[in-house]
C-alpha cells in the first residue's frame, strides 16, 4: 500500500472518531466542544505512558484512552455543560465554557510533558508512535487495525442507537427533547452519556491520530479545524454525516496532498491544510447546512424512480 | 387533581401568564378555549416545567410539581401530548409507542402498543414507517396513543384536533370522553374547535391575554354570548343543536 | 444637612460600582508592581495592555455589538501585521532604489536591508512619522479587506458554522504566512524598518507612549461609534435580524460594514504589534493568542461594554504578568518537579473563561441596556395608549 493511503487512512479514521464525537455532543447538548482537541491529546498520552511505563503494543492500551477521554467528558458535563444548560445558555456561551475547559487540559498535558522530561528523561514532545507499532502482512499494523477499529466502533454505535432502549430514547431526546421528558426519559442521563461517548471517542481519536502523526503536546489543538470541518462537512445535524465528513477530511488532506505533490512539487506540502479547509468551503457555498443538507433522499429517488412521502 | 395557583410564567424574559388560578377536577374534563395568544400552551409549557415559571405554584395530587423536571413528572402518571412535535419523526411508529411507554416494562410497553394499534388501525398499517412520513392526521393520531400508552391519571391535550379531518376530530374527541368515563382519567384539553371542546367538557376557563376571564361549568360558558362572540368566534344560535362545524376565527395558541 | 447626606450617599454610590473598583484593584496592583519591579515592568504591561486592548475592543464590536461569533479574530490581526511587514518597507526600499521584489522578504536579504532603511528613518522625524502612518493606513486597508472576505461567508452562514469557518481560516492564512516566503519570510521573520529611532534616548517609553494613546484614540473612537444611531443599529441586528430587516435595515451592509470596520481596528493592533517588536513572524500569530486571549478578556470585561473590555483586559495582562513575575516565589514547588510554571497562564485563562461562564454571565461590568426612549416618556405613552382603551387589562 501506497504510504500516503496508509497513512491518510489511519488519519482519517481518527478524524472520523473525533468528528463524530463532535457531532454526537453538538446534535445533543447543542455544544460545540472545542476541549476535543485537548480530549484528543490525552488519548494519546494515556496511550504513550502505558507503553513508556508497562510496554507492549499500543493497541493493548486504546481502551484505557477511551475510558480516560470518557471520564473527561463526563468531567467537563456535570462541571460545566449541565449548569450551563439548564440555565438555557447561548450556542456561544457553550462553546467558549469548552474553550476553558480545553485551556486547562492544556495546560495539565504540557505540565504533564515537563514532569516526564525532567524526571524521566523522555521525549514526550515529539513522540513517533510508529516506533511502538507492530507489523501485520508485512505492513504496519496501525494501517489494518485502526481503520477497522474504528468500523467497529462507529457500528456498536450505530447498534447502540438503533437497538437498545436507551439508545432509542437517546435519539428520541435528540429530536425533540421535550417529547421524550414528557415520555420519562430523562435528558440528564442521555446528555451524560453522550459526553461519555463523545470524550471516549475523541481520546481514542487522539490516540489513532498519534499512529499518522507525530504526537505533540498541541498535536489535537492544531487539527481541531479538521475535527470541526469534518462535522460541518458531515452537516452537523447527522451522526453518521459527521463520521463520514471527518473521514473525508482526513482522506482528502492526504490524497489532495499527494497528488498535487506529483504535479506541483513538494513545495504544496506546506499549505496541506488549505485541502480540507476548501473541500469545507465549498461544500458549504454550495449547500450551507453541509452533507446532510444534500437531498440525497431526491436524487436517490430520482435514480430509483420512487417517489418518496406518498401517503396510502 | 391539578391545581394551579397564582402562576406567573413565561419564556426567557417575556412573561405571558399573569396571576393565573386553575383548578382539574379529578376525573373530569377540564377545556381551557381562548384566543389566539392568550397563553394555553405556555400554560402547558408551565405545568410540564418547559416554560420559565417566576412565582406561583402548581400542584399534582396536593404535591407540588413546580419547575420540576419533565421527565419526573411522567413519571407521576402526567401524560401530555404537545400540539406541535408531537412524535419523534425519525422513529418508526413501533419506536415511537415505546419510547411513549418508556416507563414500562418490555412486556407490558408491547401489550400496549398492540392495544394502541387496534384503537387506531392506520398506524398498524405503517407501523415501520417512520413516523415523519405520515400526514397530519395520522400524526395526530399517534400523538393521541402516545400519550394513551402511559396509562396516565391526567392527561394534558394541546390542539387534539389540529390537522384531523373532522369525522375523525369527532371520533377522538369522543374517545377522549370514553376515556374519562371508562377509565377515570383526568383530562385537561386545550382547544382550537372551543365549541366541541366546551360541549365535552365539564368545566371550563376561557384565558385571554394571559389572564383568567371566565371559570366555571363548560356548558354556561357557552351560553355567554358576549364571550363566546368576542373571544371564541362562537355565534350564539340559541336553541338549536346544529351539527355542522363552525369555522373557529382563531389559529394556534 | 441632607444635601451633605446626599452627597454621601451618591459617592457611596459611585464607590461601590463595579468599575470603579475594578480600576482601584488595578491600581493598586499597578502600584505594588511599580515598587516592587520598577518602572519597566509597568511600561511592559502597558503595551501589551494598549495592544490587546485595541484587539479586544475590535472583537466586542463585532460580537458584542453585531452578534456575530468572530472565532477569527486573528486574521485581521495577522493580516495588519502582514501588511505593515510587507508593503510599507518595500515601498521604501523601491522609492530608494533597493531590491523590493519577492527577494525583500528572504532571510539573508532582509536583515541587510531593513537597517539601512532603519536609517533613513532614524535622520528625519517627519519621514518616520509618515512611516508610521503609512504603516497603520495600510494595515487599516488590509483588515478592511480581510473584513470584507469574512463578511461573505457571515452572510451565509448561521452562528457555529461561520464561528468555526472563520477560526479554520484563520489558522490556513497562519500556514500561507509560514510558506510563502515573499509574504513575509516564510519560517524566518521579515524585520520592519523601525520609526522610533528618531528620538532620542528609550526607545521603548516612546514605542509605550504612542501605543497607549493610539488604543486610547480607538476607544474613544469605539465608544463615539457604538453610542452614535449607528450603534444603536448593530444592537437591533444583534438582538433581533428579522426584525431589524423589517425596520429597512438592510442587515447585509450592517454586518458588512461592521466587520470591515472591526477588522481594520484588529489590523491596526496587529501592526502595531510588529512595529514594536521590530519583525513579522507568521507562526506567532496563533489563534490561542490573537483569538481566544481576546475573547477571554472580553468575556471578563462584559461582552458589549467597552469600558468592561478595557479594564478586561488591563486586569488579565496585569495577573498574566505577575506568574510569571512570582513564578520561583509563588510556584516554587512546580519548579521542583520540573515543571514550568508559565504553563499556568493558560490555567489562568481557561478558569477565567470557566468563572465568567458560570458565575458572571455579563462579566465584570455589565452591557448597560439603554432604551431608546427615556422611561418617562415610554410611560406617557402607555398612558395615553390605555386611557384610549388600546390596552385590555
Amino acid at each position: 500500500m501506497a504510504p500516503w493511503l496508509a497513512n491518510g487512512l489511519i488519519y482519517a479514521s481518527a478524524l472520523a472518531l473525533t468528528a463524530g464525537g463532535i457531532t454526537l455532543l453538538y446534535i445533543t447538548t447543542r455544544t460545540f466542544n472545542f476541549a476535543h482537541a485537548s480530549m484528543a491529546t490525552v488519548g494519546f498520552y494515556v496511550v504513550y505512558s502505558f507503553i513508556i511505563f508497562i510496554g507492549g503494543s499500543p493497541y493493548r492500551y486504546f481502551p484505557f484512552a477511551f475510558l480516560f477521554g470518557a471520564l473527561l467528558g463526563v468531567i467537563c458535563y456535570y462541571g460545566l455543560n449541565r449548569p450551563l444548560l439548564k440555565r438555557q445558555a447561548s450556542e456561544i456561551t457553550l462553546m467558549m465554557s469548552t474553550l476553558g475547559y480545553d485551556l486547562i487540559l492544556l495546560s495539565l498535558i504540557q505540565m504533564y510533558c515537563d514532569f516526564l522530561t525532567s524526571n524521566y528523561k523522555l521525549f514526550p514532545r515529539r513522540v513517533n508512535m510508529n516506533m511502538y507499532d507492530l507489523e501485520l502482512f508485512g505492513i504496519n499494523a496501525a494501517t489494518i487495525i485502526l481503520p477497522l477499529m474504528a468500523i467497529i466502533c462507529l457500528s456498536a454505535l450505530h447498534l447502540f442507537l438503533g437497538k437498545t432502549k436507551f439508545g432509542v430514547a437517546m435519539k428520541a431526546t435528540i429530536e425533540n427533547p421535550v417529547l421524550a421528558g414528557a415520555s420519562g426519559i430523562n435528558s440528564d442521563r442521555v446528555y451524560m452519556v453522550a459526553w461519555l461517548i463523545g470524550g471516549g471517542m475523541a481520546s481514542l481519536g487522539g490516540a489513532a491520530m498519534a499512529m499518522a502523526q507525530t504526537g505533540t503536546p498541541v498535536m489535537g489543538m492544531n487539527s481541531i479545524p479538521f475535527m470541526f470541518a469534518g462535522a460541518i462537512l458531515g452537516g452537523l445535524h447527522s451522526l453518521y454525516g459527521g463520521i463520514l465528513g471527518g473521514f473525508m477530511v482526513g482522506l482528502a488532506e492526504y490524497a489532495g496532498v499527494f497528488l498535487l505533490s506529483q504535479k506541483f512539487g513538494p513545495w504544496i506540502l506546506g499549505y496541506r491544510m488549505g485541502i480540507p479547509l476548501l473541500l469545507m468551503a465549498i461544500t458549504l457555498l454550495i449547500f450551507p447546512r453541509g452533507l446532510a443538507g444534500i437531498p440525497w433522499a431526491d436524487l436517490f429517488g430520482r435514480l430509483t424512480g420512487k417517489k418518496r412521502g406518498v401517503q396510502a | 387533581m391539578l391545581t394551579v395557583r397564582n402562576l406567573n410564567s413565561g419564556y426567557g424574559k417575556l412573561q405571558i401568564l399573569y396571576n393565573l388560578d386553575l383548578e382539574v377536577p379529578a376525573k373530569g374534563i377540564t377545556v381551557v378555549v381562548g384566543p389566539n395568544g392568550a397563553g394555553k400552551t405556555t400554560l402547558l409549557s408551565s405545568i410540564m416545567g418547559t416554560a420559565n415559571v417566576f412565582s406561583g405554584e402548581v400542584l399534582f395530587e396536593d404535591e407540588p410539581i413546580t419547575g420540576q423536571q419533565t421527565h419526573l413528572l411522567a413519571r407521576k402518571g402526567i401524560s401530555y401530548v404537545p400540539q406541535m412535535g408531537n412524535v419523534f419523526a425519525e422513529l418508526s411508529v413501533m419506536d415511537n409507542l415505546h419510547m411513549a411507554g418508556y416507563l414500562m416494562s418490555k412486556s407490558e410497553a408491547r401489550l400496549k402498543a398492540e392495544q394502541m394499534t387496534e384503537m387506531f388501525p392506520v398506524l398498524k398499517k405503517f407501523i415501520h414507517r417512520k413516523a415523519g412520513t405520515l400526514s397530519g392526521g395520522e400524526r395526530r393520531m399517534l400523538a393521541v396513543a402516545m400519550g394513551l400508552m402511559k396509562n396516565p391519571k391526567l392527561m394534558l391535550l394541546d390542539e387534539l384536533s389540529t390537522d384531523l379531518a373532522p369525522i375523525i376530530a369527532e371520533k377522538v374527541l369522543l374517545e377522549v370522553i370514553r376515556l374519562r368515563d371508562e377509565l377515570g382519567i383526568t383530562i385537561l384539553i386545550v382547544e382550537q374547535m372551543a365549541k366541541r371542546a366546551l360541549e365535552i367538557g365539564d368545566t371550563a376557563y376561557l384565558l385571554v391575554s394571559g389572564g383568567v376571564k371566565y371559570a366555571g361549568k363548560a356548558s354556561e360558558l357557552l351560553h355567554e354570548p358576549e364571550l363566546c362572540n368576542l373571544y371564541l368566534g362562537i355565534k350564539q344560535l340559541p336553541k338549536q343543536q346544529d351539527n355542522t362545524r363552525i369555522p373557529s376565527s382563531e389559529g394556534r395558541g | 444637612m441632607s444635601d451633605d447626606k446626599q452627597i454621601v450617599s451618591r459617592l457611596k454610590g459611585f464607590l461601590l460600582r463595579r468599575e470603579v473598583i475594578i480600576t482601584a484593584v488595578i491600581v493598586a496592583l499597578l502600584t505594588f508592581l511599580l515598587i516592587t519591579r520598577g518602572v519597566p515592568m509597568i511600561l511592559t504591561i502597558f503595551i501589551d495592555f494598549a495592544i490587546f486592548a485595541i484587539v479586544t475592543l475590535s472583537l466586542n464590536l463585532e460580537v458584542g455589538y453585531t452578534g456575530i461569533s468572530q472565532f477569527g479574530r486573528v486574521l485581521a490581526v495577522m493580516a495588519g501585521a502582514f501588511g505593515a511587514g510587507a508593503i510599507p518597507g518595500r515601498v521604501m526600499a523601491a522609492i530608494m532604489g533597493l531590491p523590493w521584489g519577492a527577494s525583500y522578504a528572504e532571510a539573508t536579504v532582509n536583515f541587510k536591508l531593513v537597517p539601512q532603511l532603519t536609517a533613513v528613518l532614524e535622520k528625519s522625524w517627519f519621514l518616520s512619522i509618515v512611516f508610521l502612518i503609512f504603516c497603520l493606513l495600510v494595515a487599516a486597508l488590509c483588515g478592511a479587506g480581510i473584513g470584507w472576505l469574512t463578511s461573505r461567508p457571515a452572510i451565509r452562514l448561521k452562528e457555529a458554522y461561520l464561528g468555526i469557518s472563520l477560526l479554520a481560516f484563520g489558522d490556513l492564512l497562519m500556514w500561507i504566512g509560514h510558506n510563502w516566503e515573499p509574504l513575509v519570510g516564510a519560517t524566518t521573520s521579515v524585520y520592519i524598518p523601525d520609526p522610533f529611532r528618531f528620538v532620542p534616548g528609550n526607545r521603548f517609553q516612546v514605542v509605550v507612549i504612542t501605543v497607549f494613546v493610539i488604543a486610547f484614540l480607538i476607544y474613544f473612537f469605539i465608544n463615539k461609534l457604538t453610542h452614535s444611531p449607528f450603534g444603536r443599529t448593530l444592537k437591533m441586528v444583534r438582538d433581533n435580524e428579522i426584525s431589524a430587516a423589517a425596520a429597512g435595515k438592510d442587515v447585509v451592509k450592517i454586518r458588512t460594514r461592521s466587520l470591515m470596520i472591526g477588522s481594520a481596528i484588529a489590523a491596526i493592533g496587529g501592526a502595531l504589534y510588529v512595529i514594536y517588536t521590530g519583525a513579522a513572524t507568521a507562526i506567532g500569530f496563533t489563534r490561542l493568542t490573537w483569538t481566544f486571549w481576546p475573547w477571554a478578556f472580553m468575556m471578563l470585561g462584559g461582552i458589549g461594554s467597552n469600558l468592561g473590555v478595557l479594564l478586561g483586559v488591563f486586569l488579565l495582562t496585569i495577573l498574566r504578568s505577575m506568574i510569571t513575575i512570582f513564578r520561583f516565589q509563588v510556584f516554587g514547588f512546580l519548579i521542583q518537579w520540573g515543571i514550568d510554571p508559565t504553563w499556568l497562564e493558560f490555567t489562568l485563562m481557561g478558569a477565567v473563561i470557566i468563572v465568567v461562564v458560570l458565575f458572571l454571565p455579563h462579566g465584570l461590568v455589565p452591557e448597560k441596556v439603554e432604551p431608546v426612549l427615556p422611561a418617562d416618556r415610554v410611560q406617557k405613552v402607555i398612558t395615553n395608549m390605555s386611557s384610549r382603551g388600546r390596552f385590555l387589562t
